[in-house]
């Protein structure tokens, strides 16, 4: 069984937060209101979904990558060793035009920020444990991106290859 | 009611030792010293263990990996054993390390494990294991706790004394327990010969400072008798190795009456930077002797085996100074040599002492040739001239010592069922603590070192008895764990262990645990059926071989149909674990398969080979737990018959997709 302690025991935290409300009669309304807070969000990943009507609502916190510096042009150079990276630890879970295990990545930058891809493949245990966004997502595909030890260099790689990918379409 | 009893004896007078004896079976209460045992092996959920236990599986063939002072088994390393579970000895990347010049051999009986030292100091890097039955020594990787090498010992039978090391890791050695004709080729002669043409090797096995690679460097022809246990010499003895030997009276039949007939055998004192000049010389002989030689890469996840053709003799008779003979009291058993490396104790299965031999006293009998006879060309020294002391009643049926820092030996008592303490210098027991029951070896933290740790011991007992919860007629081995940082031991816990284990090492665990590797990277994986990512997933036919180049990832395979496979194709899954994530293995089992399954370490990649018999549909599934769709994780292959006309083709990236 793979678990990851920590989570585990903040989900059990959780558990008992919810049945202290349970208690206080409020459970109800903290029930609909999680399910509502990702009814948005949580689809904003695959090919069918309007990127325009997702709404940031505050600036997320990134841990590992806090700016991403993009070239005005695509780097082929970096996007060739991007797409070698990519088909090797990212093809087994990502198509670009449809849902697989995870979601469709053709037009990922055009829907996520440089520093919310980076993070998600260097921080991922974090992102799936602290950003709203990637918390909805959970609740679609129930799987939980693996980290894949990509190191900041071939990660950076693999953005500018879904860059040059989303710019083709 | 047993204490009462036991009170009686006690007040009737009689000694200590018969009622240890008389009393065995009565002694089923005896629990460890209520006081703060408990509090001192709790180990807290989510706390780790402050040392590893490594100890010998014995007839299991595998080495237990436990935590201590939990006594928690934290894992099993398939070493000569075949391992369905993880699939060694059954993957085509496993095989190869089974394989031996009499083909391949699924099974043996592991006795002693030795860590690799640096400068006589356990460094975490490699752990020898012997095998017994079919002479092979094995050298774990710590970095995997993966078995990567092993090496077979040509002209011996029953490796026992067996896989103890120089100080810097520079030997490793082996021996024979059952001395036999020279060399195997030569061995269809007479049983009644045995004194005539029985010869005793014991084998010198270079280790790389680097690789680790095992070659074997010499074998010093000796006489016919049974080398039982052996280590080396270190800080003022480094550059001698030191072997026990019974049966000195030769005997081929009944050994247990006709090998104790002399009051003495001996411990043969090796000087092996000796032999290291003599080879210099050109005085070894090269004999034919094929062996083989396996190693497990951990870049292309395969094993390889070579053929070596001869080795190396060296005779004692033409080679001067380089063995001598110290007589030993009856049968000795352990070999066993103090952190300073001038007392080299012996355990005398039978002796009413425990004889403890001086180094310094070794060297003086050489320059005054204090010599009693001669054996094969072997110079005998005087006993009185090397013996430093003698442990007068130290218990009964000694084995093993084990050392502390401050001085103190631990030897084991198997008939007595006790570990005595005792003083080194003085030779004076100290303390007795009984143990559960009849100890075979112990071991103390780093206790044949040159700097023990202690604080620990374990003894690891052969009977259990009454001591856990009946399972039949086969019960669990026993292993107890002592406080030895008092004047007197403290038995802490009782924990079962896989085998039965024989010798054992125990280390901090900072020593190891920081090197442990947690995947293999899978741009570094130069297996020859690797597939690098999905997109490269397909299925082959070669001639009736069927090559799928498969991967697994959380929670699929691909391909997961496979159509146009028939009865009698050699079909050959090369799976890839696609996951670069601590913990995340993929099992991988195909139904009706005459094989065990997969069990394949992100990076990594594994070979199942499955040959069909029926025409069918054959389901094939992930076998590990690895994530909330791993029930999800499964697929079929379509068998049809041999002359079927169904293409092959399956749902891989780069297949046609069956139709």
């Amino acid at each position: 069984m793979k678990t990851n302690n920590n989570k585990r025991t903040r989900r059990e935290a959780k558990a008992i937060q919810l049945a202290c409300l349970l208690v206080w009669g409020t459970i109800l309304l903290a029930g609909v209101g999680s399910i509502n807070a990702c009814s948005k969000e949580g689809n904003g990943d695959g090919a069918k979904t309007d990127a325009s009507k997702e709404v940031v609502k505050e600036k997320p916190q990134y841990y590992k990558v806090k700016n991403v510096e993009l070239g005005a042009t695509i780097d082929p150079a970096m996007a060739k060793h991007g797409t070698q990276i990519f088909d090797v630890t990212c093809t087994g879970c990502h198509k670009y035009d449809e849902k697989y295990v995870g979601p469709a990545l053709g037009q990922v930058t055009k829907r996520r920020t440089p520093e919310f891809i980076m993070n998600m493949i260097l921080d991922t245990e974090t992102m799936i444990d602290k950003d709203d966004t990637v918390k909805c997502m959970l609740q679609t595909y129930l799987m939980k991106m693996p980290n894949m030890q990509v190191d900041e260099k071939d990660a950076r790689a693999v953005l500018e290859h879904l860059r040059e990918v989303g710019e083709k379409k | 009611m047993k204490t009462k009893i036991l009170s009686l004896l006690a007040a009737l007078g009689i000694g200590s030792m018969v009622v240890l004896i008389t009393a065995c079976p009565s002694a089923k209460n005896t629990t460890a010293d209520a006081g703060d045992a408990a509090q001192k092996v709790y180990v807290a959920p989510g706390k780790q263990d402050e040392n590893y236990f490594f100890a010998s599986g014995g007839f299991s063939g595998q080495i237990g990996v436990y935590g201590i002072p939990s006594g928690r088994l934290l894992r099993v390393i398939p070493v000569f054993s075949q391992d369905p579970e993880k699939g060694w000895g059954y993957s085509e990347e496993t095989k190869p390390m089974l394989t031996t010049s009499h083909g391949f051999i699924p099974w043996d009986d592991t006795h002693h494990l030795q860590l690799s030292m640096t400068d006589g100091i356990p460094d975490g890097r490699w752990l020898f294991v012997n095998g017994n039955n079919t002479p092979r020594i094995a050298r774990i990787d710590l970095t995997t706790f993966r078995t990567t090498e092993i090496i077979e010992i040509p002209n011996t039978a029953g490796n026992h004394a067996s896989p103890f090391i120089t100080p810097n890791t520079e030997y490793t050695v082996a021996a024979t327990r059952f001395s036999e004709p020279y060399t195997f080729e030569n061995g269809d002669v007479p049983i009644a010969s045995a004194k005539e043409n029985f010869k005793g090797a014991l084998s010198f096995i270079s280790v790389d400072k680097e690789s680790g690679k095992m070659g074997i460097k010499f074998q010093i022809l000796m006489p016919g008798f049974s080398y039982d246990l052996s280590h080396s010499g270190k800080g003022a003895s480094d550059g001698w190795f030191f072997f026990t030997c019974y049966n000195s009276e030769q005997a081929n039949t009944m050994l247990e009456v006709n090998a104790s007939q002399k009051d003495k055998d001996y411990i043969a004192a090796v000087n092996w930077k000796k032999a290291e000049e003599y080879l210099a010389q050109g005085k070894g002989r090269t004999v034919k002797a094929p062996y083989m030689r396996n190693h497990y890469s951990d870049e292309t996840h395969s094993a390889t085996s070579e053929t070596v053709e001869t080795v190396v003799t060296l005779n004692p008779a033409e080679c001067p100074g380089l063995v001598y003979f110290m007589p030993t009291p009856k049968s000795p058993h352990g070999c066993d040599v103090d952190p300073t490396g001038e007392y080299i104790v012996g355990g005398g299965k039978l002796a009413t002492v425990i004889p403890v031999f001086s180094f310094s006293k070794i060297q003086k009998a050489i320059a005054d040739k204090s010599i009693e006879s001669d054996i094969a060309g072997i110079p005998v020294l005087n006993y009185k001239a090397v013996l430093h002391g003698e442990v007068e009643k130290p218990g009964l049926g000694p084995l093993h010592t084990e050392f502390d820092a401050n001085g103190n030996a631990y030897t084991s008592f198997f008939v007595s069922s006790e570990v005595v303490k005792w003083n080194v210098k003085e030779c004076k027991v100290i303390d007795r603590a009984p143990t559960y029951y009849s100890v075979g070896h112990l071991v103390v933290t780093g206790g044949d070192s040159k700097k023990p740790w202690g604080k620990y011991l374990i003894a690891m007992n052969k009977i259990t008895k009454d001591r856990y919860l009946p399972t039949g007629p086969e019960l669990t081995q026993s292993a107890q764990l002592y406080d030895i940082t008092g004047e007197k031991m403290k038995l802490l816990l009782d924990f079962p262990t896989i085998g039965e284990p024989h010798y054992a090492q125990m280390c901090p665990a900072e020593i190891i645990k920081p090197k442990s590797r947690k995947t293999f990277k899978l741009l570094e994986n130069k297996h020859p059926y690797v597939t690098l990512g999905e997109k490269e997933t397909r299925v082959e036919r070669k001639g009736n071989a069927v090559h799928v180049y498969a991967t697994a990832i959380r929670s699929h395979f691909k391909p997961d149909n496979i159509e146009g496979v028939k009865v009698g194709d050699e079909v050959y899954f090369h799976v890839t674990n696609l996951e670069q994530d601590w913990d995340v293995p993929h099992g991988f089992a195909i139904r009706h398969n005459e094989n065990a399954e997969l069990l394949i370490m992100p990076g990594e990649t594994q070979t199942l080979k499955w040959i069909p018999k029926k025409p069918g549909m054959y389901a094939m599934y992930c076998t590990d737990f690895c994530s909330a769709l791993h029930q999800e994780m499964q697929g079929y292959i379509r068998v049809s018959p041999a002359n079927a006309k169904v293409e092959l083709s399956s749902n891989a990236a780069k297949d046609k997709k069956p139709q």
